[in-house]
This record gives structure tokens, C-alpha cells and sequence, in this order.
């Protein structure tokens, strides 16, 4: 296989979103972002459930999902201290890209990843996530923390780029907080979290350009984490103004979102300046974050409860040689990032990764080569040593050993830290397997979270979709009969979610998310409960019943309008009674709200095919797959629109990505046996199709008869 | 090694409130303040001239502002985790939910990580001393332990202490159908 390219860099931008920098770059803001993207191609990444950044950065840097890799979370149990840690690289189980690249003999770099500690021994420059945070005040010294900086030889020259918080003078805050002056200092801590933000950002790039400047290299990842930093401290206060801000605050703090990506935009432009034309940089996001109406009133008292502020889709925009100019890609999700890495340097890429090549970003249809897996493949890949690496359940075994035995005391809140981040693990883990469709695997996770802690809502939710999904109506009813039933539990106390890594000073408001969430303790007892009236709706109407399903789905709506999943829902229920007008209005409200919604535009392909309206149906159903590439359904009806219009090759590709999406597609076979049929069409493959509809019947009848 | 070190002339740091037991019929050595060094990790200053026992877990917990001399004592982790399940099941504690060969890897790996871990403490000298060699030849260890800690130590009431009968958990007994092996060789 030919490589595309001599270099690649990689740049994260944590939670990085088109929808704040695209006006930006419009207005001329992020002139270096619209350049790159002018000479190179765009689109949008969507993201995996849960939206939670460590899983999700390193299911880019593997092209796995975290059931693969082994990140599940933001903290693991820490044997050293008794309590717990940030999650780190001895627990991933897989190769990332550097890895790969390094068995390949790249000289290779990683800078800031999440989960990037301690630093992996490959062959370049390894910097991990811990290397930018300030240990100590400034009057004291601050070391590099152990395992930082691979190889040992750099620790010194890499130690001194770093920024401490302190040095972060007026003058560099003046371009973000204006007025400044006006921040009262005691009373208002926003200014410590920014400092904070600024200077680790600093350091990284810091690193990040003396590497560049200094070191041979074929490809490098540097990770940022500035604009999830700032958005989560500083969005509320982004415009337009929500109203449960007051305006004194929102005239000092408004413009910092705005500051954020243009601070970026130049870190960028040094970047590409030292990378060099004949680099093929990719920038990507793991995630977007709300930026307009969609932005919570409210953040879910409960672990990683600031993820509700988290979009579905980040950014991935790439530029080099052999990329097409300033085109738009659709359909990307983050597990896509690494086979396209893999085939731009001619390597192939792992049958047992969960990504694509994004072919459509390459100016000519790359050549792609699959091996089984690269776990297998022999050679020193710059991995810690197996026996050096350790899952957190193991070091919660280990800990416990240590505890039984009287050597290490861990406090209560110790012990308590440890109990949350097993558990948070567990609820994530389980949740990625529903994110696969994989609800077999989910269900003893959930069924096991929801008997340990019923009181918690998300448990009982989980569990209930759980159920839904392996069409046990009955027991789904059960457990959101209980939750809708139970009276409201006392407050959690504070410290129990920071623990679990959500961000210090959560609040607990009212569900404002889109989905029907509810935080972590609280119940549907009381009257004002849309959520539950939405809940109990989704089961009236899994059973079947439109008219009880449409009855309480609109009270919910009349409650609460704000939730789009809800009018999707109520969309469906309309469908399903034929009434079409009502279905389309509904999911024209649900893209008022979102106008990402790829379901959305799913059920207006629906409802435009009932109409016959084919033109229509087949541009709602292309808007759908190009938000959400993994959409069987979107597909198919993009075929069946195709081939009413008598494009059938076309409809036959559209048919054959929904089988190779889901391959019991029943309806999506006898389609392509019709559409192959006909004059002009691929005999075998009709009778291909054919068989293998003939073939699931008998095994169907079959089952039933055992 | 506590017992070694107190005959020898160094002042261990105990609180005494662990006292003799089966697993150990001469006593503890323990300080159960140690165990709070990840919340207050300068209550080592206590143990400013004196030898005080610490678990492997909390190394990294002891602050870089003093100086120490380590002695890292290392057994067979096969042997480590039979004894330690027993003195789990004497002192009615909960079981690991690990088998032990698997709590052997995770052990093995906690060790690894703790010694790159340690290796760039440049406040800490670090003796490894082998659990074996105690028994196999308490005199060339008490010399080394003499030297390491460059203080003049009483060797001879030091090696009086190492009573290979407290040696319970032999690896050459915990391995499995041993008793074929040997009839083999």
C-alpha cells in the first residue's frame, strides 16, 4: 500500500463545536481555521454514548469503542493511596495509533491525552496529562510528577516550558475578560478557573511547538482541553444572554467562549506554521457543547453531570495532500479517525476496529488494507509492559487486600470514592454496550446498578430502555412504575459527585437535557413531572397503545417544550395512527429545537414517502445519514425514495449500507430483489437476496416451532 | 525485619497497639498513623532517626521534603498471597474477590508501577533486600543493611532474630501437586 503522506498531526480540541466557530470564522474571527478549512475538507464527528471525554479520546486514539479499549470512565481506584485516581494509561487494553505507528517504526509523539499517564515508551516524545497541572504555589517547587515525560532525558527541557497559573498576567486575560478590573476577586473564583485553564494550555503547546521545532517526527497528537475547560466554567455566560444571569456578570464573562476559539485559532497557525506544508493535519473534537437555546438551565447532580452541556457531534476538518479542497464529509464518527491515520501513512487497518476509513475526505479512493487486528501483530509498540499494566478492578482487589489487612486505612470518603468509581464504571460501560446495541450485555450491569441504588433515577431509566430494547414491555412498565411511584430521596451530598469526576460546584436544577433525564436522586413525586408522563407515554406506546401513548406524551409537551427526543416520540405515535400532518408538524418542532436531530429528519423522510412526495423524502433521509452515518433505517428510506424516483443504482447502494449496517434488514433484501429485477439490474444479486430471504423465513419458522 | 533492625540499635517507631498474634507470635511493629500519610503525609516527620514500617502502597505518599533510607523487603508474590490470605481468614476480614493467581498479577503489576515509580525519588535510597536471603544468610544481609544505612549495628543480636520456623508459607509447599514433582525428579 502507498502512503498519502510523510507526516500526520493530530490535534484535539476538546468539545470544540462549528456551531460557535463557524460564525466566528464568518466574521473573519478564526482567519487561520477558515484557511485550513478552505484547503481542505469538513464535517461533522459525531460522538459515542456516553459523552464522556476520557472513553471518548481514546476510542479515537484506538478506533475501538471502550468496551475494547478499557477506558471507562474519569477515575479508577488507586492502590497507592486507598482512594482513587485519574484514569490512566496502564488501564487501556489496546494499541493506540501511536502504538501502531510506533511498531511500524514512526517516530512518533503524544502530547496531553486523556488518559495519557504515565507516559507510554514510545518511539518519540510521550507527555502526559498530568504534566501541565500545577502541583504546588508558585513561591514552592513543582516537579514533574513521576512518568510525565517519556524518554527521562527530557524531563528537564520539557519541566521548564511549563506555565504556572501565577504567571498568568492581566494582559493576557484583557483579550478574554475585557473588564477585568471589575471582577471582585472575593467574592468571584471564575477568574482562578480560567487562569488555571489558560496556562495549562499554554504549557501543552508549549511542548507541543518545542517538539516540532526540535525533534525528527512523522507523526504527532497533541491534545487540548481549553475550549471544554472554558465552555464548561464560562458558556452560561456566552450570548445571548440566558435570563438567570445577572447582567453585571454576563458583561464581564461574555466574551470568554469567543476568546477561547480565537486563542485556539492562533495555536493553530503556530501549529501548522511548524508542521510544514507537506503534513496532513487533522483537527477533531470528541464532542460539541450546547452554545444556544439547547444550553441547560441546569446541570444533573450526579456524577459527570456538566456531560448534559455536551452536543452529539464535535468537529473533524483535515488538510495535506492527496485531501480534497474545501469539501464538506458527512456520516464521521470518532472511531473513524484512526483507520483514516492508518491508511493516510499505507498501513492497514484492524478488522476488529469499530471505525471507518472516511474515503470521501481523499481525493482518490485510497487503496485499504485490513489485517484481523494489530493487537496481534509482533514487535515493541511502545505499550507499557503487560505486567505493568492493571485494570481497576484489579487495583480495587488489590486495595481491598491491603485494607483487609490492616495495612493502609482509606477514610470513608476513600472508601466511598472507590464505591463510586466502580459503579460510574459499570453504569458507563453498560451504557456503551447500549450505544452498540448490545442491550444482552447491558442488562445485568443495569439490572445489578438499579438493585444496588433504586433511588437513582438514571438506574432505573437505563434499565427501562434496557428492557424496551429486548422487548420486555412488561418489565420495563415494573421498573418505571416504581420510579414514578417512589417518593423523593434526600439530596446527595456534594462531595459524592465530585468524586466521580464531575466538575466542582454542580448544581441541581430541573431536567433541562433533551433527553427524559431526570438527576440522580431526584423522583417523579410531586406534580409538575413531564418527564414521567413522557416515560409512561414511551411504554403505552411500546405496547402498542397510540392513543393512551399520545395522551400523555402531550401533557409532557404542554409541561415542558423544550425536549426534542419528546416530540420525536410523539412524531412516531402520529405516524404510526396515520395521521400525517400531525407527525410532520412534530418533527418540524423537534429541528426548532435541534436542527442536528438526525432522528428528526428521519421521521419527515418517513412521513414524505407515506406522502408520496419522493423528492422531499430523499432529502430528509440524505440530511439524516449525513448527521448520523450508522442509521440503517435512514438509509433504507433513502432507497425506497430512490428507487420510486427510478434511480436504482443509487437505491441499491442505499439498500446494501442498511443490510451492512443491519444485516437482518428483512424489508431492505426483498427491495433489492425487487430493484435488481428489473431491466437493467444485477440478476445474481436479486437472487442472492432472494435466498437469503428464503433462508431467515425457515430459520424463523423453525425457531417457532422448537 | 522490624525485629532486626530494633536488636541491631535502631529505634523503630510503634504505637505498640498491635499486639502478638498466630501470623506474628513476637508482636508488630506497626504505626497506625502511617496509614493517614496520603491525607497527611507529613506526620513521617515523627519518624525523623528512627525505622518505621510502611506498606508498599504508601511510598509515594511520603514527602519529598525528607530524606530516607528505604529497605524494600521482596518475597515470592505466591508466598505473599497465601499469607496474606490466611492472616485474612484469622483475622475474619473479607476474602479478595480475585483468585489467587490473578491477585499474583495484580500484585505483580502494583509492584511494577511502584518501582518506576520510585525510581526517580532522588530523596530516597533504596536497599532491595530479598526475603530468602534473610534466611539464607542473615549475616551478609545484616552487613548490607549495615552498610546501607552507614550507622554500626549489633549484627550478632540482628541475625539472632531471623527464626526460619516463622517461614510458613514456603513456595516450593504452595506449589500445585508438589508432592508428584518431587517424586518425578
Amino acid at each position: 500500500m502507498q502512503p498519502h503522506t510523510r507526516k500526520v498531526l493530530l490535534i484535539g480540541w476538546d468539545a470544540a463545536d462549528w456551531k460557535i466557530a463557524t460564525p466566528l470564522m464568518d466574521q473573519g474571527l478564526m482567519p487561520c481555521l477558515n484557511d485550513f478549512v478552505n484547503c481542505g475538507v469538513m464535517g461533522n464527528l459525531a460522538t459515542l454514548q456516553p459523552v464522556l471525554s476520557p472513553m471518548l479520546w481514546n476510542s479515537i486514539a484506538t478506533g475501538k469503542h471502550a468496551d475494547k479499549h478499557g477506558i471507562h470512565g474519569f477515575i479508577e481506584p488507586d492502590p497507592n493511596s486507598g482512594g482513587v485516581r485519574p484514569v490512566t494509561s496502564t488501564s487501556r487494553r489496546v494499541k493506540a495509533i501511536w502504538n501502531i505507528l510506533t511498531q511500524k517504526g514512526f517516530k512518533t509523539h503524544v502530547l496531553g491525552w486523556f488518559a495519557g499517564h504515565p507516559a507510554e515508551p514510545i518511539n518519540g516524545v510521550c507527555v502526559s496529562d498530568l504534566y501541565p497541572i500545577a502541583t504546588a504555589p508558585p513561591d514552592q517547587p513543582w516537579p514533574l510528577p513521576d512518568g510525565a515525560v517519556h524518554p527521562e532525558s527530557l524531563r528537564d527541557p520539557l519541566s521548564e516550558l511549563r506555565m504556572h497559573p501565577a504567571e498568568v498576567d492581566a494582559s493576557m486575560v484583557f483579550p478574554f475578560i475585557p473588564k477585568l478590573q471589575k471582577v471582585d476577586q472575593k467574592k468571584d473564583h471564575n477568574l482562578s478557573a480560567f487562569v488555571k485553564t489558560l496556562s495549562e494550555n499554554v504549557s501543552i503547546h508549549n511542548a507541543a511547538t518545542w517538539i516540532l521545532e526540535t525533534q525528527p517526527w512523522d507523526f504527532m497528537a497533541v491534545y487540548y482541553n481549553g475550549i471544554d475547560h472554558f465552555c464548561h466554567a464560562f458558556m452560561h455566560f456566552h450570548p445571548p444572554r440566558l435570563q438567570c444571569i445577572p447582567e453585571d456578570l454576563f458583561e464581564l464573562y461574555k466574551d470568554v467562549v469567543t476568546g477561547a476559539y480565537r486563542f485556539h485559532d492562533m495555536l493553530l497557525a503556530r501549529l501548522l506554521y511548524l508542521a510544514g506544508r507537506d503534513t496532513t493535519v487533522i483537527l477533531c473534537s470528541d464532542h460539541g457543547f450546547h452554545s444556544d437555546h439547547l444550553r441547560p438551565l441546569g446541570i444533573p447532580n450526579e456524577p459527570a453531570g456538566p456531560a448534559v452541556q455536551h452536543r452529539r457531534f464535535g468537529v473533524i476538518a483535515m488538510a495535506g495532500n492527496h485531501i480534497k479542497k474545501d469539501e464538506r464529509i458527512y456520516g464521521a464518527t470518532l472511531l473513524d479517525v484512526t483507520p483514516t491515520i492508518l491508511t493516510l501513512f499505507g498501513l492497514p487497518i484492524g478488522e476488529d476496529m469499530d471505525g471507518r476509513v472516511l474515503v470521501e475526505a481523499f481525493d482518490e479512493a485510497p487503496q485499504i488494507e485490513r489485517i484481523p487486528s494489530w493487537e496481534q501483530e509482533p514487535g515493541e509498540c511502545g505499550m507499557h509492559p503487560a505486567d505493568l499494566r492493571m485494570d481497576p478492578d484489579s487495583a480495587n482487589a488489590v486495595l481491598q487486600q491491603f485494607a483487609a489487612l490492616g495495612y493502609i486505612g482509606p477514610t470513608d470518603d476513600q472508601k466511598k470514592s472507590v464505591e463510586i468509581a466502580l459503579r460510574e464504571a459499570k453504569y458507563n460501560l453498560a451504557r456503551v454496550y447500549m450505544d452498540k446495541r448490545r442491550p444482552l450485555q447491558a442488562l445485568p450491569m443495569f439490572e445489578d446498578l438499579y438493585k444496588q441504588q433504586p433511588e437513582q433515577a438514571r438506574f432505573a431509566q437505563h434499565l427501562a430502555q434496557c428492557y424496551l430494547a429486548l422487548r420486555r414491555i412488561e418489565d420495563a412498565k415494573r421498573v418505571l412504575t416504581e420510579l414514578v411511584n417512589r417518593p423523593p430521596a434526600p439530596k446527595k451530598r456534594k462531595q459524592e459527585t465530585e468524586a466521580a469526576g464531575a466538575a466542582p460546584g454542580s448544581q441541581e436544577l430541573s431536567p433541562a437535557g433533551s433527553g427524559p433525564s431526570v438527576s440522580g436522586a431526584e423522583t417523579a413525586a410531586g406534580t409538575n413531572r413531564p418527564w414521567a408522563d413522557w416515560l409512561m407515554g414511551v411504554i403505552k406506546f411500546e405496547e402498542g397503545d397510540m392513543e393512551g401513548a399520545l395522551e400523555l406524551l402531550l401533557r409532557a409537551e404542554h409541561a415542558q417544550r423544550r425536549m426534542p427526543d419528546l416530540h420525536l416520540r410523539i412524531g412516531q405515535a402520529y405516524l404510526r395512527l396515520r395521521r400525517l400532518e400531525d407527525a410532520e408538524r412534530a418533527f418540524h418542532e423537534a429541528l426548532e429545537i435541534d436542527a442536528d436531530s438526525a432522528e428528526g429528519h428521519l421521521g419527515l423522510a418517513c412521513v414524505m414517502l407515506r406522502k408520496r412526495q419522493d423528492d422531499r423524502a430523499v432529502e430528509e433521509a440524505l440530511a439524516a445519514v449525513s448527521l448520523q452515518h450508522f442509521l440503517p433505517m435512514g438509509h433504507f428510506y433513502l432507497g425506497v425514495a430512490l428507487a420510486r424516483l427510478a434511480h436504482f443504482r443509487r437505491a441499491t447502494l442505499a439498500f446494501e449500507t442498511a443490510i451492512a449496517m443491519a444485516p437482518g434488514f428483512l424489508v431492505a433484501h426483498r427491495f433489492l430483489v425487487a430493484v435488481n429485477r428489473r431491466p437493467g439490474g444485477d440478476l445474481a444479486k436479486a437472487i442472492q437476496h432472494k435466498k437469503w430471504i428464503g433462508d431467515f423465513i425457515r430459520r424463523r419458522r423453525e425457531a417457532l416451532n422448537k | 525485619m522490624m525485629q532486626m533492625l530494633a536488636a541491631g540499635g535502631l529505634e523503630p517507631l510503634t504505637d505498640g497497639r498491635r499486639g502478638a498474634d498466630a501470623s506474628n507470635p513476637r508482636g508488630y511493629f506497626e504505626w497506625e498513623k502511617v496509614k493517614t500519610l496520603p491525607q497527611q503525609p507529613n506526620c513521617i516527620a515523627e519518624a525523623e532517626g528512627k525505622a518505621v514500617k510502611v506498606i508498599s502502597s504508601l511510598l509515594p505518599s511520603l514527602p519529598a521534603a525528607f530524606h530516607y533510607k528505604v529497605i524494600f523487603l521482596e518475597r515470592s508474590l505466591t508466598e505473599v498471597v497465601a499469607s496474606q490470605a490466611c492472616m485474612i481468614q484469622k483475622l475474619g476480614a473479607q476474602a479478595s474477590a480475585l483468585a489467587p493467581e490473578a491477585m499474583e498479577r495484580a500484585l505483580h503489576a502494583h509492584l511494577k508501577q511502584l518501582k518506576a515509580a520510585l525510581r526517580s525519588r532522588r530523596e530516597m535510597s533504596i536497599l532491595w533486600v530479598e526475603h530468602q536471603d534473610v534466611l539464607r544468610d542473615p549475616q551478609r544481609v545484616c552487613e548490607g543493611l549495615q552498610s546501607f544505612l552507614a550507622v554500626a549495628l549489633n549484627l550478632p543480636a540482628m541475625i539472632a532474630q531471623v527464626d526460619p520456623s516463622l517461614y510458613r508459607q514456603r513456595e516450593a509447599n504452595l506449589l500445585p501437586n508438589n508432592r508428584e514433582l518431587d517424586v518425578s525428579l
